[in-house]
């Protein structure tokens, strides 16, 4: 399980999850090794071998997987973009209340 | 003069950012009194280096974020004292690593340049462009969440702000302190690096300022605020136990002047708001 919300916003209305560049991967697993949240998800005999199975269990903001990535492989969506749309979603939430 | 070093790089045979960590350590170890510890031979017969490791300063140069030299470091217990990572370095000049093992031209003039900076590079502590001093309480009020043998204390001192990133702000005026809370701590456990963000430099909400580090993750300090960073708490350089053992007081991380606090208020939580969302991780996450 992860947390469901994010300052009071339903997670499944934030987009914020790791994207990997496959031509840079190299599956090495150290980004799924590293993230106590289950975001990613390893398919032995499948390709691609390494997925975001979970992109509602990532942590908003944290893109602390990409830094145990060696080749470089994980990007993320722009914080400004991303708490932008929270503030959107806060403020209608707040209005329909 | 030339600064003396042991010197711990990557083993540089994955990648070229290892082959240039590689020829940085031996640049750096040519030009003077530094030594050498060979990663490889280091695993497995460690007490070759066991004096050297004691005697100088540790220089840890990994080559890419998998941070292979320092995951070595703290499987040792070494006491990092510099560390650089050709990766980001490369990054941060606008070099393009290549794909091979051989060194190009550019790699080897870049390797060159880093070597001489780091063997000259004296540890000045960051000025605080500051005159205003920040008001910070003098007794912190905490209140607890326990779980197995695992304590997590939170002050409820009015000024104190949290992101969901485990990250506070204590707030005074146009001021404010960060640091992480006692869950980050926790669940790093020993902490063994602080990489500091610059004084002066502008941060928004959100964004990363500086990093710590333990054996088992690197984890982003995600500053709560936006402002001006105006001081970095450079005990943390030497000592960065200090946050372990001090999370909200001796374990500060940095000071900032605001440029945004009111719009940046509509993300943070007081006290109140706070306690739950760290009892609702503690339970679904620590270990």
């Amino acid at each position: 399980m992860s947390e469901s919300t994010f300052m009071g916003v339903e997670r499944s209305k934030i987009d914020w999850s790791p994207r990997i560049d496959y031509a840079k991967c190299n599956d090495c697993l150290e980004c799924d090794k590293f993230c106590p949240h289950q975001v990613f998800a390893v398919r032995e005999n499948e390709t691609p071998k390494l997925i975001v199975k979970n992109p509602d269990h990532c942590v908003v903001f944290c893109r602390a997987c990409s830094k145990t990535c060696g080749p470089d492989a994980i990007t993320f969506p722009d914080k400004k973009e991303t708490t932008a749309h929270i503030k959107e979603v806060r403020k209608e939430e707040e209005s329909n209340d | 003069m030339t600064r003396s070093f042991a010197v711990l790089p990557c083993n540089g045979l994955d990648k070229s950012a290892g082959c240039i960590a590689r020829e940085v350590a031996l640049q750096i170890c040519e030009a003077g009194e530094s030594e050498l510890i060979c990663p490889v031979f280091y695993r497995l017969a460690e007490a070759k280096y066991t004096k050297l490791a004691e005697e100088k300063s540790l220089l840890v140069i990994d080559g890419c974020a998998t941070r292979c030299a320092s995951k070595l470091a703290a499987e040792k217990g070494l006491k990092i004292s510099e560390k650089i990572n050709i990766s980001e370095e490369a990054k941060a000049n606008g070099l393009a690593l290549s794909d091979g093992l051989r060194l190009s031209a550019a790699e080897v003039e870049f390797a060159r340049q880093l070597a001489e900076r780091i063997g000259q590079e004296t540890k000045t502590a960051q000025q605080a462009v500051t005159e205003e001093k920040l008001k910070f309480p003098a007794e912190l009020h905490f209140q607890t969440y326990a779980k197995d043998k695992f304590l997590f204390k939170i002050p409820d001192n009015a000024g104190f702000y949290f992101n969901e990133n485990d990250v506070w702000a204590y707030v005074s005026g146009k001021k404010a302190r960060i640091g992480v809370t006692d869950f980050v701590q926790h669940s790093l456990s020993d902490i063994i690096y602080f990489t500091p963000p610059v004084v002066g430099s502008e941060v928004e909400q959100f964004e990363e300022t500086g990093n710590i580090e333990s054996g088992k993750a690197v984890f982003e300090i995600i500053s709560p605020v936006s402002g001006v960073i105006t001081a970095v708490n450079e005990t943390l350089i030497d000592t960065p136990e200090l946050i372990n053992q001090s999370p909200y007081e001796k374990g500060w991380i940095l000071e900032m002047t605001l440029t945004a606090f009111s719009d940046d208020r509509d993300l943070l939580h007081e006290f109140a708001g706070y306690y739950p969302v760290l009892k609702r991780k503690v339970d679904e996450f620590h270990v």
